[in-house]
């Protein structure tokens, strides 16, 4: 019996101090409250020099602030620190995305889901994406993938019904929105959409 | 405010009110000992002594200057002689009703003394108490400076006398003590390089019970990498380290012991020889409670007897006597409560920690005097058993020539092995299996197995804190944060508000997350401690149980 281990209470490591100021970032930044965020992420990399998550955060409020290069280099930092980084791909494709290069966009997000399928955000800028350049193929694999892990998003549920509408796969897009109508009877844009689902005709395949 | 609260009153001036004597030896650490010193002189208790040794090492007489208090001793000794030996040259000086240690490098809180000395004046029985610590992991910056990247409280155990034997749950920085009570459990022995305070505070348990105060009232610091604490560095090597284990673990203060009851181990053989011998290592490297090893040899065999197992009492017999007359024999000299008595050639697992525990413990805790509870893994063939003393004298002299199964039995004295459920240990049992469970992914079940703990076994806050976690995992965030926001109300630690901080974030409160999460970073900083005096009055008991009873564990628990 190893009492030595049994004695301790939950660890949360030797990161703690920087989990706890980057984590304060996230909070701030959730209510808007850009200066303190700016001010946690500061202190973040000042703890874990190595860390890509406060650049990551940094980029997150620049973007939201609409300073589009300051959020850029950010990213790009974060990608440096953590070339496997989804969140910082994403946000490099959303900063594409506002600036209208559909094709850069819908590669850095398509790179970031690669790397994280899980990643929501990338999941819907690609719907955006594709719903601009009309091509969907890989968008309705990547929404299927994330449904799998997450049956009941009802969010992602209806991108993939519209893309299927848009797809003329009509019959696909209207068990899904039943599927979602069975969970929230009260989804005005389900129902909507089912109505227009209802009325197209399936193409043979 | 209770009638004990009022009884309990900070004076303003030192000279009043029982002397705290503060004993800190130091080796070259001088860049961190003005932060230690400060830390006791910034204490809210005034009336304290600090004797500080300088054990050898770097000059550290420019610090100690700038400290110009007549409660400051300072022993300055060139010569490097290690902790034991400074601690008891400083005893030797100290004038204080109780006595608390500080490492040089370490820091106690402003309510250090006052909550502990406030916890033994409101329980009078106890003879130490101690309370919980910070260790501080940090990374040492090139000009010296100490960066803090974590606190957790690692250690926060209710006290229990049987684990106390096998391992040290109240650390040394934490803890207060009688002065007085040195002088029945004995001062630090010298002959020890590591683990000095668990063998202070394992003798003191032989004569008071320990009070636990889970308030956190200091910290102490980790680097980040190689250690440089002498104690970490002479862990090393193993075999010295062994060594001073087992030499702490088979050491006996001097009788009456009012908190234990002794046991004696009874070894039934018929000749000296190397299976015998081994036989006495592995007793002594598998078994902790403390015990006199009794072993019958003849005039011959003693005489190229050479052990080093300490507390072992040769027994003269003849070549011809039986082994229930060697047995007999023996017996006459033990003078425990409790014999465990075992024949050569009995198994002891190599991986068995408490070989004679298991049987032992059940007796302790129901005092079962008319009960023989058979040693696991004997038979018929190998039959050892632990049993009150007396008992076996009795059944013993009815029926000289038989056995001691025999006699036992003819004896009409109930025999049986122990459940596992009876075993020490159980709270430790229990919470394996939560980690197990942890481990599995089944954070529900471990919620569940933390809160029948804390319920049932004390360490309330420990397990309230590790339940919180636990459903915080499992997806449970409302229940999380008002479970974990009960411990936040009296103790507010890193840990504890970051997992309520976790859990509101999720209940899309970001708002008191990040208020939560403020103050934690702020007793990272050292901007605050955390201490709530409110918390003080609800977190110091009236009374405490310190015997650690046998607790079944209930089935529900992991249905």
């Amino acid at each position: 019996m190893d009492l030595t281990r049994q004695t301790a209470v939950p660890d949360h490591g030797w990161t703690q101090h920087y989990d706890i100021v980057q984590e304060m970032g996230d909070c701030y930044a959730t209510v808007g409250d850009y200066v303190q965020a700016q001010d946690c992420y500061e202190r973040a990399a000042m703890l874990a020099p190595d860390e890509a998550g406060p650049y990551l955060g940094t980029g997150v409020i620049a973007l939201q602030q609409g300073k589009l290069a300051d959020a850029e280099i950010a990213f790009r930092v974060a990608l440096r620190l953590d070339a496997r980084c989804s969140k910082a791909l994403a946000g490099l494709a959303m900063i594409a995305q506002q600036q209208k290069n559909w094709q850069t966009a819908f590669d850095l997000y398509l790179k970031s889901l690669e790397l994280d399928g899980d990643n929501l955000t990338a999941l819907l800028g690609l719907f955006q994406v594709s719903c601009q350049m009309g091509s969907f193929a890989r968008v309705i694999e990547y929404l299927n993938t994330y449904l799998n892990l997450h049956p009941a998003d009802t969010a992602v549920m209806f991108c993939l019904a519209t893309l299927y509408l848009k797809e003329r796969q009509p019959d696909r897009a209207r068990r899904i929105l039943k599927d979602i109508l069975a969970l929230e009877p009260n989804n005005t844009d389900a129902k909507n959409l089912l109505e227009e689902a209802e009325n197209r005709i399936p193409i043979p395949a | 405010m209770t009638a004990d609260q009022k009884t309990f009153q900070r004076p303003r001036v030192p000279g009043r009110g029982p002397l705290v004597t503060v004993l800190i030896s130091t080796y070259n650490r001088p860049a961190y000992l003005a932060e230690a010193l400060d830390s006791i002189f910034r204490q809210t208790w005034p009336n304290f002594e600090i004797i500080l040794t300088r054990d050898g090492g770097l000059p550290v007489r420019d610090v100690v200057s700038q400290f110009n208090d007549s409660r400051l001793t300072f022993i300055d000794r060139d010569q490097n002689r290690g902790l034991p030996y400074s601690f008891n040259e400083a005893l030797s000086r100290a004038k204080g009703d109780y006595v608390c240690y500080l490492g040089d490098d370490d820091k106690f809180f402003p309510h250090h003394i006052e909550t502990l000395l406030r916890a033994i004046s409101q329980n009078p029985d106890y003879g130490v108490v101690y309370g919980d610590l910070y260790k501080a992991h940090c990374r040492v910056l090139p000009d010296g400076r100490r960066r803090v990247l974590a606190k957790n409280v690692e250690i926060s155990r209710d006290f229990d006398r049987m684990l106390m034997f096998q391992f040290n749950h109240a650390l040394h920085v934490s803890l207060m003590h009688r002065r007085d009570l040195l002088d029945r459990a004995g001062r630090y022995n010298e002959s020890l390089n590591v683990l000095i305070d668990w063998d202070l505070t394992r003798r003191l348990c032989f004569f008071t019970d320990f009070l636990h105060v889970p308030i956190v009232t200091g910290e102490y610091y980790a680097p980040v990498g190689d250690c440089d604490r002498i104690s970490v560095q002479r862990r090393k090597n193993v075999n010295d380290y062994i060594r001073n284990l087992l030499t702490i673990r088979t050491t006996r203060p001097p009788k009456p012991w009012p908190c234990v009851e002794d046991s004696a181990i009874v070894v039934l053989a018929s000749r000296l020889d190397g299976a015998l011998e081994q036989m006495l290592r592995d007793i002594w490297s598998h078994s902790f409670y403390p015990y006199r090893l009794f072993v019958p040899l003849t005039a011959q065999e003693r005489q190229r007897f050479q052990s080093c197992v300490p507390n072992l009492v040769p027994v003269e017999v003849r070549p011809e006597d039986s082994l229930p007359v060697r047995l007999n024999k023996m017996l006459q000299q033990v003078d425990a409560e409790w014999t465990v008595f075992l024949p050569a050639g009995i198994p002891i697992p190599p991986e068995e920690a408490m070989y004679i525990e298991r049987s032992l413990y059940p007796l302790l805790c129901g005092r079962q005097t008319h009960l023989a509870c058979q040693i696991v893994e004997s038979d018929n063939s190998h039959f050892g058993a632990a049993i009150y003393t007396d008992t076996l004298r009795k059944a013993i002299a009815r029926h000289p020539a038989l056995d001691p199964q025999q006699a036992l039995r003819a004896a009409e004295i109930p025999i049986r092995k122990p459940e596992f459920k009876e075993y020490p240990f159980q709270f430790d049992n229990l919470l394996s299996g939560a980690e197990m469970c942890q481990l599995d992914g089944q954070w529900t079940r471990a919620a569940r197995v933390y809160d029948y703990m804390a319920e049932h076994h004390g360490n309330a806050i420990w397990m309230r804190t590790r339940q919180a976690n636990a459903l915080l995992q499992a997806g449970y965030y409302a229940h999380a944060a008002r479970t974990i926001a009960e411990v936040n109300r009296i103790r507010p630690t890193v840990a504890s508000l970051m997992i309520q901080a976790r859990a509101e974030k999720k209940n899309n409160r970001p708002q008191i997350a990040a208020g939560l999460y403020r103050q934690a970073a702020g007793i990272l900083d050292g901007q605050s401690t955390g201490y709530l005096p409110a918390a003080a009055d609800i977190l110091i008991p009236k009374t405490q149980s310190n015997t650690a009873s046998v607790q079944p564990v209930e089935t529900c628990v992991w249905t």
